[in-house]
Formats: structure tokens, sequence, C-alpha cells
């Protein structure tokens, strides 16, 4: 995947949406269409988060959201992974599991948290758990997707060229399934995200998600954009990351899926 | 013509499973022998179970009972090497990583079995794709690559199953000249199953057809066409007469594999 010169005359929409928007928004606001107190411009807001870096107030909320995140995600994606390569190996594991998946799946992850907190510590551990609660079901989901999809005729080509067991495994069925195993990381680590402000706001005292609930409550409405607007952006650079990082570690799988 | 000594024998196999609480019996008391170094072709209408037959010599497939022999020469090379319908080469390896598959899993060092590919590739046309993935490839050049994969393991018996059917009329023209050409460089032992009598008088020393289901063997046919041939065997007499005749047979089974295929 290279970005040559043509990559903005043929994305150019991809840029200019989010300007425009941003544009729109900033001249709404300045001709008092939109209520400044509620929404204020977005120079003002940006004006607001340099302040909030400056003082070291938003480095103090990122790390622990970082650090929650990362443990979440590293958690769900190795027992996803390992989970969902059992299901999709086992027939029978994945019969069995099916039905329980499917009820506790689409439960708001939220609601996890008070009972995570009666299984394991209070605090950045129940903070944690929950947090990878629907990220593993969603890399579990997708990796037994993955094993499944894989052509059987494949498979058959590579038992009869001498693959057999582990071999079979390692040069057959986890690469075969890596697409799929990639697409359930790259819409795991997005709901980390979602989720882990979604428990702080509930939660704790520190993080993004926190100091978005703070300034909403005591109406510093421009700290409250900035917040948002730095999840935003966390949010994109971890899902594009991974996307180039696919790129990079399955090349055969790139052109197909940009066709 | 030099009387070549038996390869491959097929003794009396049969094979047959359920499908929804009935047996269906796919293969009837099936027996052949394939000299060595002979090109066989087997035709047949759809469900004579010609691919089930290339499936059992290749071990994929339990026979249910009969026998299978193949006269092994080379101690280490492996009995059978299928080229698959849908050349089913790994997507994520590379031309050269696909070729050296089955030599890699026999624990053969790196550096033979790369060469070994390296030499396939060469046979088959495609060293300066050595690079490439499957993907990237046309339809043709992904069965040159199934090709290449089978002879790299240096098989006793090359298996053939319908190799070039989902190819476009030009390409299977230049792959069946092609795949001439190999066998003729390398003299390997070919079991070819398709559903063109064109095609199986082109490539085979003989037509072996089967009938509609139950697969039996129907007939032999000796293609005294001689050698090397090439499109031109179109025009000669004796390849209109040979393909009236096991037409006129084949046409009859395919009847009666339609009939059977009907609403009763």
């Amino acid at each position: 995947m290279s970005r040559g010169p043509g990559w903005l005359a043929q994305h150019w929409l991809t840029v200019a949406s989010p300007v425009a928007l941003l544009i729109g928004w900033e001249v709404a606001s300045a001709v008092g269409l939109l209520r400044e107190a509620f929404f204020p411009r977005p120079s003002t807001v940006l004006v607001h988060l340099r302040r909030l870096v400056a003082d070291g107030t938003l480095l103090g909320h990122a790390l622990p959201t970082l650090s929650r995140i990362g443990g979440a995600f590293a958690l769900a994606a190795i027992l996803g992974v390992v989970t969902g390569l059992a299901m999709g190996l086992w027939r029978r594991l994945r019969e069995g599991l099916d039905p329980v998946f499917a009820v506790v799946y689409p439960i708001p992850s939220v609601l996890f948290l008070p009972f995570v907190s009666f299984l394991v510590p209070r605090g950045e551990t129940a903070l944690i758990v929950t947090t990878a609660a629907t990220s593993f079901f969603l890399i579990a989901f997708t990796t037994t997707e993955g094993v499944r999809q894989i052509d059987p005729l494949v498979v058959e080509a590579a038992r009869h060229y001498g693959a057999r067991g582990r071999r079979l495994f390692t040069a057959v069925l986890l690469p075969g399934a890596l697409p799929f195993i990639f697409t359930g990381l790259r819409l795991g680590l997005g709901y980390a995200l979602i989720v882990v402000v979604a428990v702080e706001i509930v939660s704790a005292s520190r993080g993004l998600g926190a100091l978005l609930w703070l300034s909403w409550q005591v109406l510093k409405v421009e700290d409250m954009y900035a917040t948002f607007l730095v999840i935003a952006a966390l949010g994109a650079v971890l899902s594009y990351g991974l996307a180039a990082l696919r790129a990079r570690l399955l090349p055969w799988a790139q052109d197909v899926a940009e066709r | 013509m030099k009387v070549e000594p038996v390869k491959v024998v097929v003794d009396d196999v049969s094979v047959a499973f359920d499908s929804r609480g009935h047996t269906v019996v796919a293969l009837d008391r099936i027996s052949l022998a394939v000299a060595a170094g002979e090109f066989l072709c087997v035709v047949g209408p759809s469900g004579s179970g010609k691919s089930t037959l290339l499936r059992v010599v290749a071990g994929l497939l339990r026979q249910t009972s009969g026998d299978v022999r193949i006269e092994a020469e080379r101690p280490g090379a492996p009995l059978t090497a299928m080229v698959f319908q849908e050349h089913a080469l790994l997507p994520w390896r590379t031309v050269l990583a696909n070729v050296v598959f089955g030599l890699e899993n026999r624990g053969v060092s790196r550096a033979q079995r790369e060469a070994r590919a390296r030499e396939m590739l060469a046979l088959v046309g495609l060293s300066r794709f050595a690079r490439h993935y499957p993907h990237q490839l046309s339809g043709g050049m992904k069965q040159r690559v199934g090709i290449a994969r089978a002879l790299a393991n240096d098989p006793e018996v090359l298996l053939m199953d319908e190799p070039f059917a989902a190819l476009d009329a030009q390409t299977r023209t230049i792959m069946q000249e092609e795949l001439l050409r190999i066998w003729a460089t390398l003299g390997t032992t070919v079991i070819y199953v398709t559903h063109s009598l064109e095609e199986a008088l082109l490539l085979g020393d003989r037509v072996v057809l089967m009938t509609a289901r139950p697969g039996r063997v129907s007939q032999v046919f000796p293609v005294e066409l001689g050698r090397p041939r090439g499109l031109e065997i179109r025009s000669s007499p004796a390849y209109g007469v040979l393909l009236e005749k096991i037409w006129t047979e084949l046409r009859d089974e395919v009847l009666k594999s339609m009939e059977a295929d009907r609403d009763p």
C-alpha cells in the first residue's frame, strides 16, 4: 500500500469531509447559529486543548486511559484469539460456547462492571476486565469465522502435500484465519476505547472519560470538547495503525481487500 | 511400442458413502492398470466417480473395499502428487513458497528445496513470478504453479483432476501443449481426469471411459495417434473415427446420468 502523489487526488473526500465539518461548525458558532455556551468554536476548543496539554492535565488523564486500553486489549486479544481458534477447530466446543456467547455478548459492557467487581479486585483490575469483555467476544467471533472460512480444498491440498497436525495448524489454519483475526483485533481495539471511556465516566477519577465527565459537570464545555477531540483522534490513530500493521504483515490479503 | 512395467494397479476398488440415510455407490469394483510413463485419461459423465477414483489413488479418500498399489522406484519420493481443479494454492504463500511446500513438509533443506522449486518454475515458465502471490496471477499461471508444486515433489505418479477445466479455451490449449512438453521431458506417469473427450484424445495414451453412477470402467480405448501431438491431430481421420466411437458410448452414459438426476 503506497501513498503516492495520486493518493490525495483519489481520496480527497476522506480529508475534505472532516475539514468541511469543522469549518461549518466554526462559522455556525461565530454567526450565532449555534449557542457558543454549548457549542464553542473549534478554534476556541483548540486554545483550551493547548492549555490542557501545557499544564499536564491531559497527559495525567490520557496515561491511565492508554494503560487500561493496553491491558484490556492485550487480555481480549490473547484470550479471544485462543478461544476463537479453539472454537474454529473443534465443533463441539463451538456448539457448547455459541449459545453462551450469544446471550452474554449483547449486554452493554458497562453493565459488567458490578459483576466483574465481585470476581476480581475493584479498581484498575475491574476496569480492565470490564473493558476487555466486549472486545474479547468480537475477537473470538471473528477468529472462529476466520478458521471456518478457509477453503476446504486448500486444506485438503495442504494435507496432500504432507502438512499434518501442528504443521497444518501453523502453516495453513493460522495464516488462513489471520485476515479475519486482524479485522477482529481492529474492531476489538475500537470497542476497548469506547468501553474504557464509558467505564471511566461511571467509576474512575482519572482517565479521559473521567476528564470528559468532570468538565461537563462543572460546565467547562470547552474542556469537554477538547477531551472529546483527543478521544476521537486516539480512536483514529489506533484504527489506522492496526490497518497499516495488517497491510505490512499480510500483503497477500491487502490487495484482495482493496479490490 | 515397448511394453513398460506396471506402475499403478487399481484392483477391484469400490467406494460407497452414506448420504441422508442412503448408501451411494460412487465407485463399483474398478480395476485398472497404468504402465510406467503412461499418460492415462479418465473420462465419464458427471457423477461417474472420476474425481473419486483420483482421490482414492492419491490417498485423500479411503476405498470401501479393494486395493491400490503403486510401484515405488525412488525411495523418499511421495507416491502421488495432485494438481487440483481449482488450483488450491495457499494464498498467503508466494509462488516459490507454494512450490516448496511439499518438500518443506518432508524436511528437505532450504537450499535443496528452493533449487528444486526454481527448476520446476523454469520448466513451467514462471521463474520471474517466484515472489508473486497467487492472487496476482492469472488462472493459467496459477495452474502452472499447481503443476510446478506437484512436480517439485518428484512423485511416482502425477494426478490431475480437470486441471484446465476452469480456464478459457485459448489458455487451455496452450496449457495442454505445455503439459505435453513437460510430460515428454520428465516421462512421469500421469492419471488425468477430464470431461472433455477432445482433451483426452490430445493428451492420453489410453482413454478410460467410466459409466454413470455407480462408476464402473465401461471401456478402455487406446489412442494410437502418434507423438508428439498438437492440435493438428484434429484433422486426422483416425482422430475423427476414435472421437466418434468414444462419444457414442459416452453419450449413452451422459443420458443415463441425466435420467438418474431427474425427478422420479
